[in-house]
């Protein structure tokens, strides 16, 4: 068969790692242990890469509540909700969202991809103007050229900017979506959200915030990031995802809108696909209820943050952010941090290489997420296998 | 700013980030073509041209920009639009 040679580069790159004799990106969880532990190459390892920020996925309500589900709805819808109907506990979900974060209603999609794509497309077309920070997620970026909208990058977490940039849209302002992060997934580094809130009511325009990372994480609740700064009521459109804090697979958005139920309908990520399984469902409302009640859950994992935070900068680490869920080390060059990721996995530490164009700033990362699941002792396991790397730290 | 004026700030802008690829840059050299720019350097490159003549420009509307001479028309757009 001919050679697709739109795959060229994507190619070059992995001939590249099969000369250097590393897989960063096909790793293979031989059995998963527990939220913190799996065997990898016949290893036990700790995991510390796998956003499973408050240890939901091996909770014994959330399993009970997805076994009981499997018993009586069965394995899967087989079909999209628009079109093969919803079951009940859908529904019942959305609700519960909607209750959580204190809005009109909520959409639940299939992933927390697909809510951004969803959620962008719906909202914004041909014409319409995006306002997105420079670094964020590729599920951002694949939502405006999906939307087809003309999309304007800001600089990272710079309101001014921003702001410079919806002077130039002149009377389109007041019609732009601008969207950003609460945590930025590469780095762990918040929004100033309360700024660009501000930015927002200037123009009068709209504001779409995904919460991917800070939801369960930050927040006395555990809204994320616009609880905590106290401005969830001026934000018209949370994203979020079940993927990490609450330990499963799917995505949402609550919102006030009163569009809500009509954005469904205009949104082809959610019309067209299958819906969630009536398993994830049930074990996705049980963690919901929980996260909610996690105070205890959340001073843990930012417990556990900081001491992997104060441990690597103790070592001489360049760390991307103060600590948080996230504690990312910058390592620069490529080939260097391929390096150092093997060896961590090969000293019992399981986290994520990073390489650019995936990263801020064209350097390369070994990104660590914290779980309120580790035990301190896993937390210095963690820190001494950084700190036997025998390369350069920083 | 003529399209010429344009053009020629272009050059002065994209050679540092082009590193010596090509000898000569003009009007018709190819900005990923022969340049060799791959996504980050064309970001670095749009956020030169947007600070350089004062606009936003859609990225959406790169995937139209094949050479420096397009890309100028895209500035000459965007300021356009911005004005």
């Amino acid at each position: 068969m001919k050679e697709n040679s739109r795959l060229k580069a994507v190619r070059a790159v992995r001939e590249e790692l099969a000369a250097v004799g590393i897989d960063p990106f096909g790793v293979q969880i031989d059995r998963i242990v527990s939220p913190t532990e799996g065997i990898i190459d016949g290893r036990p390892t700790i995991l510390a890469g796998t956003n499973n920020y408050l240890g939901m996925t091996f909770d014994p309500d959330c399993i009970a509540s997805a076994r009981e589900a499997l018993e009586s709805a069965g394995t899967g819808t087989t079909g999209s909700r628009m079109a093969n109907g919803s079951y009940a506990s859908h529904r019942e979900l959305e609700l519960d969202l909607a209750r959580f974060y204190g809005k009109r209603d909520a959409i639940v999609f299939s992933t927390g991809y697909q809510a951004n794509l969803g959620m962008i497309s719906a909202l914004a077309g041909p014409g319409d103007t995006v306002m997105i920070d420079a670094d964020s997620h590729a599920s951002i970026y694949d939502g405006c050229t999906l939307a087809g909208a003309n999309t304007i990058r800001f600089r990272h977490n710079d309101a001014d900017d921003l702001a410079k940039r919806m002077r130039r849209l002149g009377d389109g302002a007041a019609d732009a979506l601008i969207i950003v992060e609460g945590v930025y997934s590469m780095l762990g580094d918040r929004a100033p959200l309360r700024d660009f809130v501000r930015v927002k009511q200037e123009f009068g325009a709209t504001l779409l915030v995904d919460e991917a990372h800070s939801m369960g994480v930050l927040g006395k609740k555990g809204q994320g990031l616009a609880e905590e700064d106290g401005v969830l009521a001026d934000i018209d459109y949370v994203v979020g995802t079940f993927s990490k804090s609450l330990g499963n697979t799917g995505g949402f958005c609550v919102g006030d809108s009163a569009d809500m139920d009509v954005l469904r309908y205009a949104s082809r990520p959610y019309v067209f696909t299958a819906s969630l399984a009536p398993a994830t469902i049930a074990a996705t409302r049980t963690a919901l209820r929980k996260l909610e009640a996690a105070t205890d859950l959340r001073l843990r994992l930012q417990a556990n943050a900081e001491r992997l935070h104060a441990g690597l900068s103790a070592l001489g680490f360049r760390l991307g952010a103060p600590a948080n869920a996230v504690v990312a080390v910058l390592v620069g060059e490529k080939l260097e941090a391929l390096r150092f990721w093997d060896h961590l996995l090969k000293n019992g530490v399981y986290v994520n290489l990073m390489v650019p164009p995936a990263t801020p700033g064209n350097e390369s990362l070994l990104r660590c997420s914290v779980s309120a699941a580790h035990t301190p002792e896993q937390i210095d396991a963690i820190c001494a296998a950084f700190g036997s790397w025998p390369g350069v730290k920083a | 700013m003529n399209h010429q004026d344009v053009v020629a700030q272009l050059i002065e802008l994209v050679t540092p980030i082009a590193e010596g690829r090509v000898a000569v840059i003009t009007e018709n050299t190819g900005i990923t073509s022969e340049l060799g720019l791959d996504s980050l350097r064309v970001m670095d490159l749009v956020v030169a041209v947007e600070d350089q003549f004062d606009i936003s420009v859609p990225i959406n509307a790169l995937a139209e920009v094949r050479t420096v001479g397009d890309f100028a028309s895209l500035i000459q757009k965007s300021a356009g639009e911005n004005a």
